[in-house]
């Protein structure tokens, strides 16, 4: 395994569909992912659910990530340095699975993507190098 | 002197634990998942019964968040609480640590060069909670102790599978030089093939999950060499937890039998797999 953390960092860009959450992602996430994970506090949920917009105020999001996390755009929040596991956090809060919020992210309706996991998963072929496109 | 005599690995899905306390273990979606561990179940309250679970899994930004990122975290405290992870701790009993033999283990481990952080105060989520509720049920209490040993597969880089492999190794010397009469077992979570993001989320791959579980017995030394970007390629981004394993498999030293094997595609967004190795002399 590469020990240069340049060629082991480079790697990562070739691997459609995913981000991996690297220093880089976890930087600009730091807030967001804070914010999140102060809703594992009861008391905190239910100033959230209250009052969604005054609740950020608290925190020092960037206006991307503001409206990303209004808007329940995963997608986007992971592009903005979300990492799945912090951002549990806010879906668990709305009630929802991770198979409901994740399959918010494939452009598959739920029933879709549950029906794909029950019959076997998503193929990795073809979804493991941009480059190579195997 | 105490003994490591077992390993087990398994999948630490949060539905599972769900599907366990809502009590829809039965249901057809499930059943076929929870029928492969009756085996374990049975055996593992019965001549496997461990006196000290070791049992490594990840944090999922319930313990440890963007503050406070270890590399490989040791539970001292004398008991732990089950932690809300947003919907409420999960009604499993709070787990009860050897807290003699975890201190005892993080000191031989940090004169053996793996400078382990050490901590007390730490709530454990469904990493941890739902492999005891697959193999113990729902007891008033666990009935036996647990070390909890979390490991960051959230923030990259992990620690590399040979890293996890040697980290197993000084974990069972320090169990062979406790002085008391226990039967250990070290538990390796997480896995198998999953994504939880992003367009490529369910990924699932089975093939190479087979393999994985194969070489566990044929050829560890394959895993032990894996690189990230393959599991990241080939399980997809949260199938890297299979680098946790490895502590389990490099524990047991050279020479392991499998006494039993289950996987079963899907729980939630993921491949779940169940392997459960004696460790021979």
């Amino acid at each position: 395994m590469s020990t240069d953390i340049h060629d082991y960092l480079a790697q990562f860009e070739d691997i459609p569909g995913t981000r991996v959450f690297t220093v880089a992602r976890a930087r600009k996430g730091y807030w967001l992912n804070q914010f999140a994970m102060s809703l594992m506090k009861p008391e905190n949920r239910e100033r959230w659910r209250a009052n969604e917009p005054a609740y950020l105020d608290e925190w020092p999001l960037s206006p991307e990530q503001r409206e990303a996390v209004l808007a329940r755009d995963y997608n986007r929040l992971i592009d903005l340095g979300g990492n799945i596991y912090f951002l549990s956090k806010i879906f668990s809060t709305d009630g929802l699975s991770f198979v409901q919020a994740v399959s918010t992210m494939t452009g598959a309706s739920v029933e879709a993507h549950q029906q794909m996991m029950v019959a076997g998963g998503r193929s990795p072929e073809g979804l493991r190098s941009i480059k190579e496109g195997y | 002197m105490a003994r490591l005599t077992a390993g087990i690995t398994t999948s630490h899905v949060p539905a599972i634990g769900a599907a366990i306390d809502n009590g829809k273990t039965e249901e057809p979606y499930w059943a076929g998942l929870f029928s492969g561990y009756q085996w374990t179940k049975e055996w593992v309250q019965g001549p496997g019964r461990p006196d000290v679970v070791l049992l490594i899994y990840n944090d999922h930004a319930s313990a440890f968040d963007m503050n406070l990122i270890p590399t490989f975290a040791i539970g001292c405290a004398d008991e732990f609480q089950p932690a809300d992870e947003g919907w409420g701790p999960r009604p499993t009993p709070k787990v009860h640590n050897h807290a003699d033999l975890a201190w005892h283990i993080a000191q031989c481990c940090i004169l053996d060069e793996f400078d382990m952080t050490i901590v007390n105060r730490m709530d454990v989520d469904h990493g941890l909670t739902v492999p005891l509720s697959l193999m113990f049920g729902q007891p008033e209490a666990w009935p036996c102790k647990v070390i909890p040993l979390a490991v960051n597969v959230v923030t990259y880089p992990p620690p590399t599978g040979n890293r996890c492999w040697m980290l197993g190794e000084a974990i069972a010397r320090a169990i062979a030089s406790f002085p008391e009469d226990l039967n250990v077992h070290v538990w390796g979570t997480g896995g198998m093939s999953h994504q939880l993001q992003g367009p490529r989320a369910g990924l699932i791959n089975q093939p190479f999950d087979n393999a994985f579980l194969d070489d566990l017995t044929k050829d560890p030394e394959r895993l032990r060499r894996m690189p990230h970007i393959e599991y990241l390629r080939e399980a997809g981004s949260e199938g890297i937890e299979l680098v946790m394993w490895l502590i389990m498999r490099g524990a047991l030293g050279p020479h392991v039998r499998e006494l039993h094997r289950h996987y079963h595609v899907p729980a939630s967004n993921t491949a779940v797999g169940h392997i459960v190795l004696e460790k021979l002399s």
